[in-house]
């Protein structure tokens, strides 16, 4: 049991060796990639908006923008991670994982720790960013940011899993539901709009995605005694948890099982 | 033909594969992929799935692989039952895909190394100095043994198709498979590729006592098979060793002329083998020697050809004949 569990993790840590080492061998065009977002949508959306819209608000719009930013960028970058599962699996190196002696479940999870890799390097980027925008942040901020990251990776990479699962069957499938999905996370998660007064069919909306509960959870803890704190939570940063742990294991179990059935019953 | 001389060895063992009235139904298909499909593969055999496209090649060694679950039957494989046992059975066998599995941005090393720790013989190290000395070793025959001794270290992108294929044999025998599934392996491989690959499969097929099931669009790769079993349309046309094939479906025959053919027709017909006219005579030796045949003309011959058939003219016949009989019913 020791051993067979001890060759499990070696699979993932493999699998997730490998994404890492891709992204290495091919920096230029992923540190493009990891800097584009934080730019187009904190420097450039977000910095609009904050120069535009944000007077009256109470509180420092741009750092707001920053901590939706990092909860939609990662969990992005995560999905993306596991995605290219999909893309790959005709192709090159991914036969060779799904006719090896390992647990699909490992599989996945390699995929998830070596797309939050991918994420990690992706939030490096947002700290530029912000500090090039001049956004408050302290050490101690940065802390409580990276306290909440294994939860987002968590739930990124779970939803990750889902989407292989359902869309599975066809890489462009999987590609447009990531489009899809990624859109209306970023608009009704309050990452870059303030949600807290959202009604009606946009109220019910802002609770049905997964993100609003990490974007939530992070600046339940980032301002967690600040006199702001009242003015933009949602939840109790508890309840925001154990949703968003509720619902990675919900994703990653269903989509475990999806993508399984899917990939063998053709 | 490009070989003669793989040949089995352990014929009385216990099959290493064993399928049982196979049968595969896509979803969106009509009729069944593959049809109550049945054989045997004994240890050490090279054994050869030939058809012509669509015939159910690839899904048979997809299911075999337990990359597809098949519709019904029953299958093990190296002793493990392919439904119940799927990763015993993956610890089994090596594949070569029709597609490479390479990752081209990676180093050759770096293949094998990602090879080896998923399938659990070594653990993950980030670089090829931390890990284990008798990998190092292991890798550094193995690059000898391919002649690339000074690009073990480079991404694979930079080799021939001819080098891919081989480093992916390599590869898949890292972890010693009982048996190693070759999908069209040498599919856009040019001549002197696809010679090499063979020599060097065959060197492995000899020393390892590898099983080898191979599925293949070029017929003359069979040639050298143990056993092939043809199918068509899910269904098998014919299983045994290509001789037997090739004596059912062709038969060996001496082409024959003569300035006086007339006389060389009468001669022939009067002793009796079977003869039929094809621009010049054709003349079966089934039951006899051409030595036997010639010997009894008279008649001065102007032309004499000892016709020895191969895989690939069999293999037509029998796959036309097949169809013929089909568009028939």
């Amino acid at each position: 049991m020791k051993v067979s569990l001890q060759r499990e993790f070696n699979a993932s840590l493999t699998i997730a060796a490998r994404d890492v080492l891709r992204y290495i061998r091919d920096w230029k065009t992923s540190l493009l990639f990891s800097f584009f977002f934080p730019i187009a949508f904190l420097g450039i959306l977000g910095g609009t908006i904050g120069q535009n819209l944000s007077a009256g608000l109470g509180y420092d719009y741009m750092q707001f923008a920053l901590l939706g930013m990092v909860a939609n960028l990662l969990v992005q970058f995560t999905m993306m991670g596991v995605t290219s599962l999909i893309e790959e699996r005709e192709n090159g190196f991914t036969q060779e994982i799904f006719v090896s002696p390992v647990s699909r479940y490992s599989i996945l999870i390699g995929k998830i720790i070596g797309g939050s890799f991918a994420g990690a390097v992706a939030l490096m980027a947002l700290f530029v960013v912000a500090f090039a925008m001049g956004i408050p942040l302290s050490l101690v901020d940065i802390g409580r940011i990276l306290l909440v990251c294994p939860i987002v990776f968590l739930l990124g990479g779970a939803f990750g899993v889902l989407l292989c699962g359902i869309f599975g069957s066809s890489p462009k499938g999987v590609d447009r539901a990531t489009i899809m999905v990624m859109f209306p996370q970023m608009f009704l998660s309050g990452a870059l709009i303030p949600v807290k007064n959202s009604t009606g069919m946009l109220g019910v909306l802002v609770h049905l995605m997964p993100a609003t509960y990490l974007v939530d959870l992070l600046r339940g803890v980032f301002y967690q005694g600040s006199p702001v704190y009242g003015q933009m939570i949602l939840y109790n940063p508890i309840f925001d948890l154990m949703i968003s742990i509720a619902l990675a294991v919900a994703f990653l179990v269903a989509g475990a099982h999806l993508f399984v059935r899917s990939e063998r019953n053709r | 033909m490009l070989r003669t001389e793989f040949k089995v060895s352990g014929q009385d063992h216990e099959p290493v594969i064993h399928v049982e009235n196979l049968v595969k139904r896509y979803r969106r298909g009509e009729a069944a992929a593959v049809d109550g499909l049945s054989f045997d593969v004994r240890p050490g055999e090279f054994f050869a799935l030939l058809g012509p496209n669509g015939a159910g090649k690839t899904t048979t060694i997809s299911i075999l692989t337990t990359t597809l679950a098949m519709t019904s039957g029953t299958v093990s494989i190296g002793g493990y039952d392919l439904d119940r046992q799927a990763k015993n059975v993956r610890q089994s066998i090596g594949i070569i895909f029709q597609n490479p599995s390479l990752d081209l941005n990676l180093t050759a090393e770096e293949n094998i190394r990602f090879h080896v720790c998923l399938y659990g013989i070594y653990g993950y190290r980030p670089t090829y100095g931390l890990m284990p000395r008798s990998y190092r070793d292991k890798v550094m025959e193995l690059a000898e043994v391919l002649g690339i001794t000074k690009e073990i270290f480079k991404p694979v992108k930079t080799f021939s198709g001819g080098m891919k294929r081989k480093l992916e044999i390599i590869r898949s025998l890292m972890h010693d498979p009982k048996i190693l599934f070759l999908d069209e392996p040498t599919t856009g491989l040019d001549a002197v590729g696809r010679a090499s690959l063979w020599d060097y499969l065959q060197k492995v097929h000899r020393e390892k006592k590898t099983t080898i099931f191979l599925t293949t669009h070029y017929i003359e790769e069979a040639e050298s098979a143990d056993r092939i079993c043809i199918v068509n349309h899910g269904k098998m046309l014919f299983s045994g060793s290509p001789e037997s094939m090739k004596s059912l479906m062709v038969g060996n025959y001496l082409l024959l002329d003569a300035e006086d053919r007339d006389s060389l027709r009468g001669e022939l017909a009067g002793f009796g083998p079977e003869m039929m006219e094809d621009g010049r005579l054709k003349v079966r030796f089934s039951g006899s020697t051409p030595q036997n045949i010639l010997s009894q003309i008279k008649t001065p011959l102007s032309f004499m050809r000892l016709h020895e058939p191969t895989l690939e003219e069999a293999y037509i016949d029998l796959v036309s004949s097949g169809q013929e009989e089909e568009e028939a019913a």
